[in-house]
């Protein structure tokens, strides 16, 4: 695997535009909701998960490639894939709000609006495009292409609202070396105490299983 | 002292391996395990994840529960990304990718590699097959089931969950919506009653103020600390933790026996075989791979268990170049899942149980079900916050809610992924939400399968491919599960529900790729190589009825212990 501290370095421009895009379309910064407690604007970019994803898909591919096992780091060509559709969606006129165009040269994805950003996720996994013309090794196999949007969402989900953004300077370590720095975000976002030893929760018992002398019964 | 290495060697530590192991080392026999994953909790490995540690564990003494409970931290994403988890399918070394599987479709395959398997991370439900599916359909009946049942309920132990906040919210709500509490083990007609659990019965003193919760977790009891899933570390020993995974309930006992040696991060790639004198091929061992060092190794014996699960136990009989057999990997169920949420408001809640949330990280990971024979199961199931956020908003066979709400008068206000503002404002409300797995009762196609793939390999030879499509029967069980754990959502009083429409290929309850009758025969034999017995999930001739299967499985690897020690090594069955 890819050292620790250079590994946020590594990945180009146009794949963190593109995953910061995703991440935040899926988890948004929302200052309406402050209401309810200052803690409830950070979303999915705040909290890094577009790192998370990048590292997640860069690490999961393991093949025999020759005598050799090799990794195919895939978030590179998971965000040419997000921006081959939405070049496709752009094009097909199925886009509804104007796209930024500062941010088109970098990533189509990114410029779209995030509304626009779900409804190319949901193009993409419902087939609807030129399967074609997306790199390998999603070219031409829509039952990938299906399988990795799905992930997508609860790649980002998770990265979310568990611990992981919590490794704070540590997230990128490999998972051995991690080490949580503060209470997570997403956890006090939704009220999770984190890991208990236990609760005084008892209200009772429906039934027992009573075994006596090779006998079980229930009470 | 015996010309072989072993009399059985047997392949893979999880739901049905350890138990093989122990059942047969309790016989006198000596038993080699070898397993593909790391063994977490034994002086051999310090440090399980990262350095490479000893080879082969063969005494109780071992066990240790301070490395134990190091390596099980709870944390989610820790213990359960599929990535990068302690309970990943993949090697020990947390440095380097999972073993891949190829999937074609939307989907997840949530299996776990190390001693214990996969029942590191399960949720300890021991129902036993509802007897209409098996009586008339298996090769064997319910009735001869039985015995195997009680001794592993009485091993394990499998007790009912206790009461927690929302097993109390779940029973109001099937009784308001017409369901009858059914006070048994044999489940003939539908009704409600808690899980049958593998976990031990609650800490008698979790109530006393007397007693901090630092000392309750270091008793024997569980503490309903809600962790079930993400590795349960309650208990003052290895072998008295709470929740019963094989690595804590089979595998000390095994260990005690003398009889057993443990090999973890040795992934079995080829099982070998040579002619019977008397015709016919048989097995006498087994090829395997350190996953640390790459070294092949080769072991003989004069019987081998093959318990690898669902998929890799095809896997390896492909590999292996045995024998052709059209039903090999053939004919996998699934229980074709579904998940259903309720958000309640504080006060329904607060009149319900005298308090105001549901608390769904408190108690057993899911603690009551509703079964329905002929139909399937729904149980109540909470989460903690990463893992509940993603099967209850995040992951579905029917795309976006906001792109393609729910027909009017559905049971459901919300139907698929919920993504943006909507989703954190949904999230706001994770402790006053109740969610419920649903299990099909899945019909078996032949079509569903494991195969491998003719190109791609990892280093352990042609990698799985699988696929899985629901028949319009499983389907139209499932939509009746999803409205019956609507209802009992609305009867609860919930003021939001939320059907996932989880993906059709989210694999956890894998059986029948090796089905009794086509690929073993009723003894859990292969027909087509002797001496070679297989004691996983995969020898379920079909999905049971929809109960969780690890106790069937449990169950039958007993009774392929009697049956195996008796034929080939002249032991009396005890059991039956």
């Amino acid at each position: 695997m890819h050292p620790a501290k250079s590994y946020a370095a590594i990945a180009d421009p146009q794949t963190v535009a593109t995953f910061r895009a995703l991440v935040a379309a899926i988890v948004p910064n929302t200052p309406a909701l402050a209401v309810y407690g200052a803690e409830q604007t950070a979303g999915a970019v705040d909290l890094h998960v577009d790192e998370y994803m990048i590292w997640e898909l860069d690490h999961t591919l393991a093949l025999m490639f020759g005598i050799e096992l090799t990794i195919f780091p895939l978030s590179a060509p998971t965000a040419m894939l997000l921006n081959s559709g939405a070049v496709q969606f752009l094009a097909s006129g199925q886009a509804q709000y104007a796209p930024n165009s500062s941010l088109w040269g970098t990533s189509p994805f990114a410029a779209l609006a995030a509304a626009d950003r779900i409804r190319v996720l949901a193009m993409l996994e419902q087939l609807n495009f030129d399967l074609g013309a997306v790199p390998p090794p999603y070219r031409d196999d829509g039952g990938f292409v299906v399988f990795i949007i799905d992930y997508l969402n609860r790649g980002t989900m998770f990265g979310f609202y568990s611990e992981w953004s919590a490794y704070g300077t540590t997230r990128l370590n490999t998972p051995t070396r991690r080490r949580l720095e503060y209470f997570p975000i997403g956890w006090r976002q939704v009220g999770y105490p984190g890991v208990s030893l236990g609760y005084r929760a008892l209200r009772g018992f429906m039934l027992t299983i009573v075994r006596e002398g090779g006998e079980s019964i229930i009470v | 002292m015996y010309d072989q290495d072993a009399d059985v060697i047997v392949i893979g530590s999880g739901g049905g391996g350890a138990v093989a192991a122990k059942e047969l080392a309790e016989k006198g026999l000596k038993v080699l395990v070898l397993e593909a994953g790391p063994f977490y909790g034994n002086k051999k490995w310090e440090n399980p994840n990262s350095e490479r540690g000893g080879e082969w564990s063969s005494s109780y003494e071992d066990l240790d529960v301070g490395i134990y409970k190091k390596i099980y931290n709870s944390y989610e994403n820790n213990m359960n990304d599929v990535v990068s988890g302690v309970f990943r399918f993949g090697p020990s070394d947390r440095r380097r990718a999972p073993w891949h599987r190829i999937m074609k479709q939307k989907g997840d395959i949530w299996q776990v590699s190390g001693v214990g398997g996969t029942t590191q991370h399960y949720w300890s439900q021991s129902p036993r097959a509802f007897p209409a599916a098996v009586d008339g359909i298996w090769p064997i009946s319910y009735r001869e089931l039985i015995p195997y049942y009680e001794k592993a309920e009485a091993t394990l132990p499998v007790q009912f969950s206790p009461t927690t906040p929302k097993e109390e919210l779940f029973y109001y709500g099937a009784k308001k919506a017409g369901w009858d509490l059914i006070p048994t083990l044999n489940v003939v007609t539908p009704g409600y009653r808690p899980n049958p659990n593998a976990i031990l019965r609650a800490n008698e003193h979790l109530m006393d103020p007397n007693y901090s919760m630092e000392q309750l977790h270091e008793m024997e009891g569980c503490t309903l600390r809600g962790h079930c899933v993400n590795g349960c570390t309650t208990g003052p020993t290895v072998d008295k933790i709470a929740k019963r995974s094989t690595l804590v309930s089979y595998i000390p006992l095994a260990l005690k026996t003398g009889n057993v040696a443990i090999r973890p991060n040795s992934f079995t790639i080829k099982i070998l075989t040579d002619h019977d004198p008397q015709g016919g091929l048989r097995a006498t061992g087994v090829r395997f791979r350190d996953t640390w060092t790459g070294e092949i190794g080769e072991l003989t014996a004069k019987a081998v268990v093959l318990a690898a699960g669902c998929i890799e136990s095809p896997r390896l009989w492909l590999n292996s170049e045995l024998p052709y057999n059209g039903w090999v990997g053939r004919g996998l169920t699934n229980h074709c899942f579904d998940w259903v949420g309720g958000v309640f408001d504080e006060k329904d809640l607060m009149s319900i149980m005298g308090l105001p949330a549901v608390y769904p990280y408190m108690g057993h990971t899911s603690g009551a079900r509703v079964d329905i024979p002929g139909t399937g199961i729904f149980q109540v199931s909470c989460l903690s916050p990463g893992l509940m956020s993603f099967l209850t908003y995040g992951f579905s066979e029917a795309g976006y809610d906001a792109l393609n709400p729910p027909e009017p008068g559905a049971p459901w206000n919300i139907h698929g992924r919920v993504v943006g503002p909507q989703l954190k404002e949904l999230m706001l409300d994770y402790s006053r939400t109740m969610t419920m797995l649903l299990l099909t009762d899945d019909e078996v196609r032949y079509s569903n399968r494991v195969e491998v793939d003719p190109l791609l390999k990892d280093e352990n030879g042609p990698i799985p491919l699988i696929h899985y499509t629901p028949s319009p029967k499983t389907l139209q069980r499932r939509d009746k599960l999803a409205r019956y754990a609507a209802e009992t959502l609305q009867a609860a009083g919930a003021k939001k529900i939320i059907r996932s429409d989880l993906p059709f290929a989210f694999l956890l309850h894998l059986e029948s790729t090796m089905r009794m009758g086509f690929v073993v025969d009723t003894n859990c034999e292969a027909y087509q190589v002797k001496r070679l017995f297989i004691a996983d999930n995969s020898v379920h001739f079909n999905g049971i009825g929809g109960p969780n299967p690890t106790l069937t499985t449990q169950a039958l690897a007993t009774r392929t212990a009697d049956i195996l020690a008796n034929k080939y090594f002249d032991q009396p069955i005890v059991t039956a």
